[in-house]
């Protein structure tokens, strides 16, 4: 019988956490004891000050970095601690909050309503029925968005930093539900939001649960679930146990490239990314990528390094798979969201190739183009949002000729952001797609240049996609003039103004974020 | 050089406000930008023919090689100068070419001017990366420049092809840009100075960035991208063929040609390809009937030809090829710029109607003849004297054996002859299309055009005919250049006369087939008409992206059809193909016992029976029955493997699914809509068959896998000693693993929640609405009342026998439910089983009589159980820390109770009332949701069924 070890807990390390799940426990007292009128105001100010407190809060912690959150188990000499607060972790970390920030902003656009302009009033009502009007004549709002996506986003802050399997696990789950959730809100086309959350759910139910069988047989193999034993574990561990080895960090991997869309795990993305609020898809599209690389990169270079040789080859596949899929299919996409559903498909595997380069360069390479992508992707989905025709979203990509002749401006932003997409010099999508190539050209031997080349090949397939919207949004004529660019308040338009401007300054100086993801590439385990 | 570019960017922003003001007149303002470029390069020219050309250096990117590097080598003096130069000139022309109301004048001048500052930086920059940079941004400025005036289709689609293809090329460009860097170097004079060894990667590298120089050329087989850009706006076209855009392919190759031109491949791409363009552009020159389209495919082939002899890699040929860029620039500067005059001034361009202009033009068509003999290489001008070096370069080449076995060499010389009879026809035609008086034609009216206007053509043809003159004075400042290229020997200097050598023979012959060609040009034109196109790249190209848009459909049809099915199979097949089969094939199975019992394998059989019935059910309610029957198999199992607590719990719980199913199948059709023949069918079942063998695969591997003590080996021990009770399960979930179970009731709560607030919608306190305030149904009497809520059911839906057993029953399960609760520390039970079956007896009571019956049942709301149960659990969590021990610690209790006499409790047993609390709440929420909620929600639907027909009839 072991005593009981205290976990030693490094309370400046964690407080990013801690902050933002306060703030979303409070977020949830907000919604039952406060009065329908404030509500929103409250919870949207509250979510903000929240994530941005935890974000200094962050810059604290970096003179914390270290395990914390359990002990070291002195007989045996193992590392049993639960967080990693270091590098990878911390830049994640306060790269969410900031991203997070915009997609709060966006959520809490009201376009003069009362509640958030793109939630339903009430969430479980069947669409068109007699109840959603009620609910929706009597002003109910659905405020408790803001606590579930600071719930979420605390879920993907732990998510690069967990040290341990199941720790990984909890934060997956955590991400993912309140994102469940949140993708059936739609206020407008109820039955696809519906649609697409079950949908979603479903799909993240069962990779989930892959997951959970993964860590079983890791669990099985290494006696241990923690990254460092199970690192440790390989590198001394007989070949014959290679049967739980192998089919073990393969159903891993299934849980976490489902997260990021990766092929052949992507079917749920554009279903859900068009169901979705639209500034919901971009809040997960940012985010939900960024901490599910992080995890990606600390399971790949902590716990699985060792077994690099067993997996690496599968992780390749599904790297090319990713790129050509995204792009081929974003060709023939006629939805704005599922246009840049596929494009956040592709995206993911030109980050894989980051990841397959296997040192350092890769790490921060990864670590540089997720925060690139998110400024950008958020700022496209506010403005995706924000074009309407009739009252609902105008997503079919008919409804976008000519829109560069009546709001040249919202056009010329939103063609900047394409070019972004396609990685055109000055932008910062050019950068992070260079940073990745170089690192997977400098170390990835000829494998990496193949992949590369697949990279590169599919590029100026998605250059091909982007630069047809560019040409249609000026150079077609508009069908009528019932589309239009709806003035945003304040906060959404500084959400745009924030992604787009990020998007060029780190296209023109990215050397401060690529020093800082340089220098937050040491994993500590 | 750094400045140079940022006055190019500022005159960018600049424009658009500028030409608010001035108009037109913002032209010769920003004609000076590019201007002091060129003046200042003059400057610099001593330096840089003595070999130390400015230079500069400043971080930019450190930590990605992105270093804004600038230096001035011969090669990109002569480039600077050309871009300043023609620049400025074109820009001044652009004057009087624009109309001041021209709407789109403010985007115009802006991206003319960034484009030209891409361009110098493009020839000036030392950092290959920056090049691609500025390669880029020629690609994306040239394509706003071409689809200048977007209201028509044609020049959309050319903007829209230029740019694919010329991004596709530097997209390949890149991959050879960041092979070269990271393995090597960024900076150009290091990778020239010092080349890398050639292996495959850099080789691979730098065809790549052949491959880039090619498309942004329009070599071909990218051929056809060029012509297609002719929508442009001519002041526009004349910069982008003479000076910008294309000659950037030619400066890559002029570039790197000193170090790498003996590299495999090398030759092929640059000489062979470059003179089949010049055939192929020459070729389809001769036959154009549009003067801009003429020159357009002139310039294809001049790119050919320039790219063939930049690529040579001797010192001949690299004075000849900057010869020929520097005539190539001057002759097709003026001649679009001609064009453009003629355009204006008669508002055609087609050789079939232009008639009489060189007469009514005479200043325009002396410089446009100058230009012409230029172009076709005629004494003194410029061109002459590119071409005779040309012509001497290759003979040379193909005499010195460096173009492999001689064959190929003088099929390059006779290729390039052939290029040049092209050459000397197509110019003829041009000239004579242009300006000529044509027999049998009307005069051609034309508007004077303004001496301005014309005075930029007049000043760069007599550039062609000074450049020609001057030849020996000029080939100083170039042969630093040469001289940098290692083999070949030194040339000698550029001049008109050399003597009676070969390549003015071949010269001569070229002339004299070639004004032959253009007089039979009726007969040509006809056989041409014979010939099939060879090359046609631009159908190529159409193929390609229609390829890759039925592709995607395709592909999207078959993948994302937003079938969860069909989504999930892609996920399953992956678990197959991966984890499942290296399990298989990787993974050590120990040896497998079969049996413990043959009774083991009946179940097992039964089991089996039951999972494969469930395919060929078409009823719900049997599928739902056949389900559970696997179910109560398992419960069967662990009974049998004597584990008789998980045994009563799996049995509870799929009891409770069934019930619930069935609840819920209520709602639902009673039978599957299913085709039982279809394929999809079929391989459903392959691929459910494949998703079990993997997982049985997986789990034998695992169970062989085991090398250590389970850790619950102690548990029986420590459950007795600290969590005082026998039955391990149970002491497991109230004591040992407390916590987890804190947590699990917590979500079981939460799932309650849940699922009534999906079935109630807005709230779940509804209003309990008990059998006794019923009224009963006018006509039932008050007898057979075994149930209070009897009554409230429809006669045809009432069961005696059920309502009799239900009472008969009822309490007995409560008690045993209590039963349970008590005993599970010991003997199997616990909490959560009498919750169960409390639930359980609930349902029954519902199932018999109805919701009111379930409301006399249980005359409380399910979340207040819920509720109470989950504070029970808390406060028995919490209660320890008040007597001194800690969270969820336990201890017995012995005391006497006069009833039972002595009674040992351990203090846990609170905690598992809690969890009993809990679920029979949660029970009770499940049974109020989808019983008595959807009775509610059928009933309404009844009701408005009825008044709707009733409705229907009174009207």
């Amino acid at each position: 019988m072991t005593t009981f070890q205290v976990a030693n807990i490094d309370y400046i390390a964690i407080l990013p956490l801690l902050i933002v799940f306060g703030t979303a426990v409070i977020g949830v007292l907000v919604e039952a004891f406060v009065g329908r009128e404030r509500r929103h105001t409250i919870q949207a100010t509250l979510a903000v000050a929240g994530l941005l407190a935890a974000f200094v809060a962050v810059i604290v912690a970096t003179g914390h970095m270290g395990l914390t959150l359990g002990h070291v188990d002195t007989a045996t000499d193992r590392h049993l601690f639960a967080l990693s607060i270091d590098g990878p972790a911390l830049f994640m970390q306060g790269a969410l909050l900031l991203l997070s920030v915009l997609g709060v902003l966006t959520m809490a656009e009201r376009l003069g309503g009362t509640g958030s302009d793109t939630f339903t009033p009430s969430g479980a009502s069947t669409p068109g029925s007699q109840i959603e009007a009620v609910s929706a004549r009597a002003g109910l709002i659905t405020s408790e968005v803001f606590p579930l996506a600071m719930i979420s986003v605390g879920g993907m802050m732990l998510f690069p930093t967990v040290n341990d399997l199941i720790g990984m696990f909890v934060a997956l789950e955590v991400l993912s539900l309140p994102l469940y959730v949140l993708t059936g809100l739609a206020r407008r086309r109820r039955l696809l939001s519906q649609e697409a959350s079950l949908k979603y759910f479903l799909l993240g139910a069962f990779s989930s649960a892959f997951f959970l069988f993964g860590t079983a047989l890791l669990y099985g193999y290494a006696g241990s679930v923690y990254f460092r034993d199970l690192s440790q574990a390989v590198s001394a561990g007989p070949i014959s146990m290679n049967g739980l080895l192998v089919p073990g960090a393969f159903l891993v991997f299934v849980g976490l490239f489902f997260k990021i869309g990766a092929v052949p795990f992507h079917a749920w993305t554009p279903d859900a990314y068009q169901g979705a609020p639209t500034p919901v898809t971009g809040f997960m599209a940012a985010c939900t990528k960024a901490a599910a690389f992080g995890a990606i990169l600390r399971l790949a270079y902590t716990g699985l390094d060792t077994a690099r040789w067993e997996w690496t080859n599968g992780l390749i596949v599904v790297a090319i798979l990713t790129m050509v899929v995204g792009s081929v299919l974003a060709v023939t996409q006629t939805d704005m969201k599922r246009l840049l559903a596929y494009s956040a498909i592709s995206h993911a595997g030109f980050i894989l190739v980051g990841v397959i380069a296997f040192d350092q360069k890769g790490i921060s390479s990864v670590l540089f183009y997720t925060v690139a992508y998110g400024f950008s992707t958020i700022a496209a989905f506010a403005i995706v949002g924000l074009v309407r025709q009739g009252g609902s979203e105008a997503t079919h990509l008919s409804q976008w000729a000519g829109l560069g002749r009546n709001h040249p401006l919202v056009a010329g932003t939103f063609a900047f952001l394409l070019l972004a997409f396609a990685g055109i010099p000055l932008t910062s999508g050019f950068v992070a797609k260079y940073v990745v190539f170089s690192a997977a050209i400098g170390t990835g031997g000829a494998t990496g240049t193949g992949l590369v080349i697949i990279g590169i090949v599919c590029s100026a397939i998605t250059v091909f996609v982007y630069l047809r919207i560019i040409v249609l949004m000026y150079f077609s004529d508009a069908p009528d003039d019932t589309v239009a660019f709806v003035t945003p308040s304040a906060v959404t338009t500084f959400s745009i103004a924030i992604g787009t401007m990020v998007t060029l300054a780190l296209g023109v100086l990215p050397a401060a974020l690529l020093d800082l993801a340089d220098r937050s590439s040491v994993f500590i385990r | 050089m750094a400045y140079l570019l940022l006055l190019h960017l500022i005159a960018a922003v600049a424009a658009p406000g500028l030409v608010k003001v001035l108009r037109t007149k913002a032209f010769p303002v920003l004609a000076l930008v590019p201007g002091i470029a060129f003046g200042w390069l003059l400057f610099v020219g001593a330096d840089v023919r003595a070999g130390h050309g400015p230079a500069e250096h400043t971080m930019w990117v450190p930590g990605l090689g992105l270093d804004l590097d600038f230096r001035v080598t011969t090669l990109s003096w002569v480039l600077g100068l050309l871009v300043s130069g023609v620049g400025a000139l074109v820009l001044l022309y652009c004057t009087w070419y624009f109309d001041d109301d021209d709407p789109s004048l403010w985007r115009f001048t802006s991206v003319f001017t960034a484009f030209a500052g891409a361009m110098l930086g493009l020839v000036l920059t030392d950092n290959l990366l920056i090049l691609y940079v500025f390669w880029e941004l020629t690609t994306v400025f040239s394509y706003l420049l071409i689809g200048h005036n977007p209201a028509s289709s044609t020049n959309r689609r050319a903007a829209m092809q230029s740019l694919i293809v010329t991004t596709v090329g530097g997209l390949a460009m890149l991959i050879g840009v960041i092979a070269l860097g990271v393995r090597h170097s960024y900076s150009i004079s290091v990778l020239l100075a010092d080349p890398p060894p050639l292996d495959s990667i850099t080789i691979a590298g730098i065809l790549l960035l052949l491959i880039g120089a090619l498309s942004k050329s329009a070599l071909v087989p990218f051929h056809f991208w060029l012509p297609g850009a002719m929508a442009a706006p001519t002041p526009v076209s004349a910069y982008l063929h003479a000076a910008a855009m294309v000659k950037a392919g030619v400066y890559l190759v002029a570039l790197f040609a000193p170090a790498y031109a003996s590299m495999p491949g090398w030759q092929v791409m640059t000489l062979g390809l470059g003179l089949f363009t010049m055939l192929v552009g020459g070729w389809h020159a001769i036959r154009q009937h549009d003067i801009k389209l003429l020159l357009a495919y002139g310039t294809v082939s001049q790119l050919g030809f320039m790219i063939a002899i930049a690529g040579l890699g001797t010192k001949t040929a690299a004075l000849a090829a900057l010869a020929l860029i520097i005539s190539h620039g001057l002759f097709k500067s003026t001649l679009f710029l001609t064009v453009g005059v003629i355009d204006k001034s008669t508002g055609t361009r087609d050789v079939r109607e232009l008639s009489g202009v060189g007469r009514a033009l005479l200043p325009l068509a002396i410089p446009a003849t100058l230009a012409g003999l230029s172009m076709a290489g005629i004494v003194p001008l410029a061109g002459f004297v590119a071409k005779e070096s040309a012509m001497d370069a290759l003979a040379k080449a193909a005499e010195g054996g460096g173009l492999g076995p001689a064959a190929y060499g003088w099929v390059a010389v006779v290729a390039l002859v052939a290029g040049s009879v092209l050459t000397v026809a197509y110019t003829a035609r041009f000239l004579w299309g242009a300006f000529a008086t044509k027999p049998g034609v009307a005069r051609t009216a034309v508007t004077m055009p303004h001496p301005g206007f014309i005075a930029v053509p007049v000043l760069l043809g007599v550039g062609c005919l000074l450049v020609g003159v001057l030849a020996p004075l000029e080939s100083e400042w170039l042969m630093p250049y040469a001289a940098s290229v290692p083999t070949g020997e030194t040339p000698a200097s550029l001049a008109l006369w050399h003597g009676l050598t070969l390549p003015l023979l071949l010269s001569t012959l070229a002339i004299a087939v070639g004004v032959g060609l253009f007089a039979i040009r009726d007969l040509v034109g006809r056989a041409q008409s014979f010939v099939p196109p060879l090359i046609d790249g631009e159908r190529g190209y159409v193929r390609a992206l229609r390829g890759l848009e039925r592709g995607a459909v395709g592909t999207t049809a078959l993948t994302q059809r937003g079938s969860l099915p069909i989504y999930l199979a892609a996920i399953l097949l992956v678990f197959i193909a991966l984890p499942g089969v290296t399990a298989l094939a990787r993974g050590g199975v120990q040896t497998v016992r079969l049996w413990d019992t043959p009774a083991q394998a009946v179940v097992g059989v039964i089991m089996l029976a039951a999972a494969v019935l469930v395919l060929f059910t078409r009823r719900r309610l049997t599928s739902v029955m056949l389900v559970g029957a696997t179910g109560y198999g398992l419960s069967m199992l662990f009974i049998l493997h004597g584990a008789p607590d998980l045994a009563i719990t799996q049995m509870l719980v799929e009891t409770v699914a069934l019930v619930v199913m069935v609840l819920t199948l209520r709602r639902l059709p009673t039978k599957f809509t299913r085709h039982p023949h279809s394929p999809a069918r079929t391989w459903r079942i392959g691929l459910g068959v494949a998703t079990g063998v993997s997982v049985a695969a997986i789990a034998l591997v695992s169970a062989g896998a085991r090398r250590r003590l389970p850790v619950s080996a102690d548990f029986p021990a420590e459950a007795y000693s600290f969590g005082h009770g026998q039955n391990v399960v149970n002491v497991t979930l109230v004591d040992i693993r407390a916590w987890d179970t804190l947590g699990e009731v917590s979500v079981l709560v939460a799932a309650a929640t849940g699922i009534a607030s999906l079935i109630f919608v807005r709230t779940r306190s509804t209003r309990l609405a008990p059998a006794r305030a019923q009224q009963p149904p006018s006509g039932t009497s008050g007898r057979g009342r075994w149930l209070l809520g009897g009554h409230t059911v429809r006669k045809e839906k009432r069961s005696v026998i059920f309502e009799v057993v239900t009472r008969l029953i009822f309490h007995i399960m409560i008690a045993v439910s209590l039963y349970l609760l008590f005993s599970g520390h010991n003997e199997p039970g616990g909490g959560f089983a009498g919750g169960l079956v409390a639930g359980l007896a609930l349902v029954v009571r519902y199932l018999a009589g109805g919701r009111h019956e379930l409301d006399e049942a249980a005359p409380f709301d399910a979340g207040l159980v819920v509720g109470l149960g989950l504070l029970v659990v808390t406060l028995s969590a919490l209660a320890p820390l008040a007597f001194g021990g800690t969270i969820l610690e336990s201890t017995v209790l012995d005391l006497a109770l006069p009833p039972w006499g002595e009674v040992h409790i351990v203090t846990s047993v609170f905690f598992d009332v809690g969890v009993y609390l809990i679920v029979v709440g949660m029970m009770l929420d499940a049974v109020r949701s989808l019983g008595t909620g959807i009775d509610r929600q059928t009933e309404q639907e009844q009701g408005d069924e009825q008044t709707r027909q009733h409705e229907g009839t009174t009207r």
